[in-house]
This record gives structure tokens, C-alpha cells and sequence, in this order.
């Protein structure tokens, strides 16, 4: 109560003659920073989210290229996509808490040289700003925030149900390494094939996320995921322990030099509906950099002002940790 | 405590309108909130820029409008102009891949992965595609 006085005292100050309060909701949870081995994974299902007012609070929030944005999606469900994945990335990265002069509206946005969105905190901090780092990804029913300290992150997210126009395989020839295509093609079931070739995609676009430099230049192609059993450690998800004895790895198909044993990735089903693939850098607190800590993962389902509700067991299933 | 703001007899009566509307939940109301802003002084959005597209064929915008449509499961009648992007209508990184794919069998070209991030809207895809089928022609 006291902290939603302090927040709209702040804000009203810097933002009186733009801003419109509705006070009949309640204000964002503030919530830690993850620790250098964790990762937040954020979700909003927009089927949940129906009221007219929240929506308007929503694009309150928003800056006015943002709105631009929203308002140029063809057909009302995309503009409302576009709308909660916004105002997701804006008020999760206001719960750090990391000044008090940060709001949702407040923050600012820009991206780096190859085009991916990051926070530009020359707004609150003059230097020495947080290593905060967030990827989005969204589909039409489930949109997706991760957040982490201190590593590059990129996640993508996939209805479970989802097919493909062209044929898997085809498909894969064009665009995967032939380590891959080699291990969808040995998979008889086409159900189950279609199922691995899309958790297969939504790791590739994870990884390609996180290292932030765009689909040209980190081709498909060029780098093969895979998974091997691990042998030792496991994912540890925030109150389940259900998780699965095997690893994801990448390797570089055409220079073998370049490293990537440096990341680390967590493949989810949520709610029995969506894959969800995360990657990290690995975070290592060993002195001779050998070792490499399991990754942390906190998954929480959010109607942001609404209600955040912490996610495990059978609604956010981890399929494959990562070491 | 009143909220206190010039602008908010303006969402005051976009909010009214939003909540009489609001009978079937679906986020039809969002209509309403785009009249909303612009009735405030919003910039409008028919920001569309002249364009002389003098490079592609129409066969071939409609063939990439037809594969878009297919693509992203678009109703016929709906509208695409060569200016729509890809992500307006409500293609991801999958789908965008896919249509890729699909303009590549159907014009028999092949796209380097480079140029693939350059595709963003019906216009740019159509014109790749001429641009690579006179490469081929000519090779």
C-alpha cells in the first residue's frame, strides 16, 4: 500500500500532465533482481486478459512510437499482442526496483548495433547503470519476458500445436545443420517429428536471440543443437525437482573455434500448451573458469497490476535443463 | 484523490465508450481506443509513403501476396498492399522463414540468409525475387 503512494507520488511529479491514474488497481509487485545464475521467465496468456480499462492502462504506459507501433497491427488481436508484449517488457523490468525513479513509462529503449531491443538507462543513471538484460517472444496466446543479470538472454516461445506449411523435412534441409535434419529424420512418428522439429527451432531462435546479432548473421545453419546425457547437475526450477537427466548443447558446424560451450539453455512446455526455450551465458564462479553453475530458473505467470502468480510442477514442465 | 490531468476528459470519455461496447469481450473495443487517439491530436497513422514501385511485376506482388495470405492463414478478402509488412499481419520469425521458403520454390531462386532479414513487406520480397530471377536468367 504505502509503496503504490511512493511510486504515484514519483510519478505524478515527473508525468502530471500526461498521465491519467486509475487508482482502483493495485500497483506492480516489486521483485529482486535474479542472482547471476538465474533466470525470470515471464508470462501473460492475452486470453486473460479482456477488460477495456486495463488495456487502457496498458497503452498508458506505452511511449508514443510504441503506440505508433500497436496501432499499425492489422485486426484487433494482433494490435492487443502487440500491446500486452509492451507493456509486459515495460512494467517486468520496473518491478527490479533498481531506482525509484524508474516506472513503467519512464524507461527507455533502443537497440544495439544489430538491431536487438535493450534498455537505454541513460534516463536514471548517468553511469554504472544495471547489467539488466531482457528477450521477448510471443505467439498469439502466450507472450513471453526473460530476464537476467549480468548475461546476454534470448528466448522464443511456440504453440505446441503448430504446424508448418512446407514439409518438415524440407524444411529442415534448408534451414538446419545436417546433424539435425539427420536426427528429425529418423523419427517415424510424424506427430513426434513435428513436436522435436519445433523444439529444435524454438532453441535455434533462442540462441540466435541471445547472441543478439540477428537471423543473417548467425545462420541456422551454421550451428547444430543437440542433447547428450549430462553427467553431473541438473535444472533446478523453483519448487519442482522434476527435470530430466540430459543437456542441451550448440556447436558450431562451420568453424569449430568458435565458443559456444558458454551457453546454456532450458527447454519448458507451459501449461501443456507452449514450448519455451531460454538461453544464457553460463555463469561461472570458478577461478580457472572450468566450472559452470546449473541455470535457476523462477517462472511466473503475470497479468501485470492484476496479479502474478509463481509457476511449477505440471503447469511449467521443465523437458530438458541445462548445465 | 481525482486524477488531475488536461488530457483526462479525453480518456474519461474514450473509457466510457470502451465500457458501453464491451458486451462480447472481445477486444473489438480496441477500435474505439484508436478514435480515442486521435481525436487527442495523436499523429494519424496513414503514414503510408508514396511509393513509385517501378522495379516489380504485379504478377509477382500478387503471387507474394498469395503466398503471404496462405502463409499466415489471412482471410481472402483481406487487404495487403506492398507496403504491408509481414509482422503487421502477424507473421514471426517462422512464419517469415516459411514465406521465404515458399517464394523460393515458387520463383525457383534461392535467398542468401543476409537478404532473408531484408524482407519485411510484400514490396521487398517481390522485388528480391526479380532481382534474383534475372540473375538467373542472365547466368
Amino acid at each position: 500500500m504505502f509503496s503504490f503512494l511512493h511510486m504515484a507520488s514519483f510519478t505524478m511529479k515527473i508525468h502530471c500532465f500526461q498521465r491519467n491514474f486509475s487508482f482502483s488497481s493495485s500497483a506492480l509487485v516489486p521483485v529482486q533482481l535474479p542472482s547471476r545464475m538465474e533466470t525470470h521467465f515471464w508470462y501473460i496468456l492475452p486470453d486473460e486478459v479482456k477488460s477495456a480499462t486495463l488495456l487502457n492502462q496498458y497503452l498508458d504506459i506505452l511511449s508514443p512510437c510504441e503506440k505508433e507501433n500497436v496501432l499499425r497491427m492489422h485486426g484487433d488481436n494482433l494490435k492487443k499482442s502487440a500491446l500486452l508484449a509492451r507493456a509486459l517488457v515495460r512494467t517486468t523490468i520496473a518491478r527490479y526496483q533498481i531506482n525509484s525513479q524508474v516506472s513503467p513509462t519512464s524507461l527507455k529503449f533502443r537497440k544495439n548495433i544489430y538491431g536487438k531491443p535493450e534498455v537505454d538507462w541513460q534516463n536514471h543513471y548517468d553511469r554504472n547503470p544495471p547489467p539488466l538484460h531482457f528477450n521477448i517472444s510471443h505467439t498469439s496466446s502466450l507472450i513471453a519476458c526473460g530476464v537476467t543479470l549480468d548475461s546476454p538472454i534470448g528466448i522464443d516461445v511456440e504453440e505446441k500445436q503448430r504446424t508448418t506449411k512446407n514439409n518438415i523435412l524440407s524444411f529442415a534441409r534448408r534451414y538446419f545443420s545436417p546433424h539435425e535434419v539427420e536426427s528429425l529424420s529418423v523419427i517415424s512418428d510424424p506427430e513426434i517429428q513435428r513436436q522435436e522439429f519445433l523444439k529444435l527451432w524454438t532453441l535455434k531462435e533462442a540462441y540466435v536471440k541471445a547472441l543478439g546479432r540477428g537471423f543473417s548473421a548467425a545462420p541456422f545453419k551454421n550451428f547444430t543443437i543437440r542433447f547428450r546425457a549430462a553427467t553431473k547437475g541438473h535444472l533446478h526450477l523453483s519448487g519442482n525437482s522434476n527435470s530430466k537427466a540430459s543437456e542441451i548443447i550448440v556447436e558450431s558446424s562451420d568453424d569449430p573455434k568458435t565458443l559456444t560451450s558458454n551457453w546454456q539453455f532450458a527447454l519448458l512446455e507451459l501449461t501443456g500448451s507452449h514450448y519455451a526455450a531460454i538461453c544464457k551465458e553460463k555463469y561461472d564462479d570458478t577461478v580457472e573458469g572450468k566450472g559452470g553453475v546449473p541455470m535457476k530458473l523462477t517462472v511466473r505467470k503475470t497479468i501485470p497490476f492484476v496479479e502474478d502468480q509463481c509457476i511449477s510442477g505440471k503447469d511449467a514442465l521443465v523437458l530438458v535443463g541445462g548445465l | 484523490m481525482a486524477a488531475v490531468s488536461a488530457t483526462s476528459v479525453t480518456f474519461g470519455s474514450s473509457l466510457k465508450l470502451l465500457k458501453s461496447s464491451q458486451i462480447t469481450g472481445k477486444a473489438s473495443s480496441l477500435k474505439m481506443v484508436t478514435v480515442g487517439w486521435t481525436k487527442s491530436g495523436f499523429p494519424s497513422l496513414r503514414t503510408s509513403r508514396f511509393r513509385v514501385s517501378c522495379s516489380a511485376k504485379p504478377e509477382t506482388v500478387q503471387k507474394v501476396c498469395e503466398i503471404v495470405k496462405k502463409q499466415l492463414a489471412l482471410p481472402a478478402e483481406s487487404e495487403l498492399t506492398p507496403e504491408s509488412k509481414f509482422a503487421a499481419l502477424g507473421a514471426d520469425s517462422l512464419d517469415t522463414v516459411e514465406i521465404v521458403m515458399s517464394l523460393e520454390e515458387e520463383f525457383g531462386i534461392s535467398v542468401e540468409e543476409e537478404s532473408s532479414q531484408n524482407i519485411t513487406t510484400v514490396q521487398e520480397a517481390a522485388d528480391l525475387i526479380e532481382k534474383l530471377v534475372q540473375k538467373n536468367s542472365e547466368a
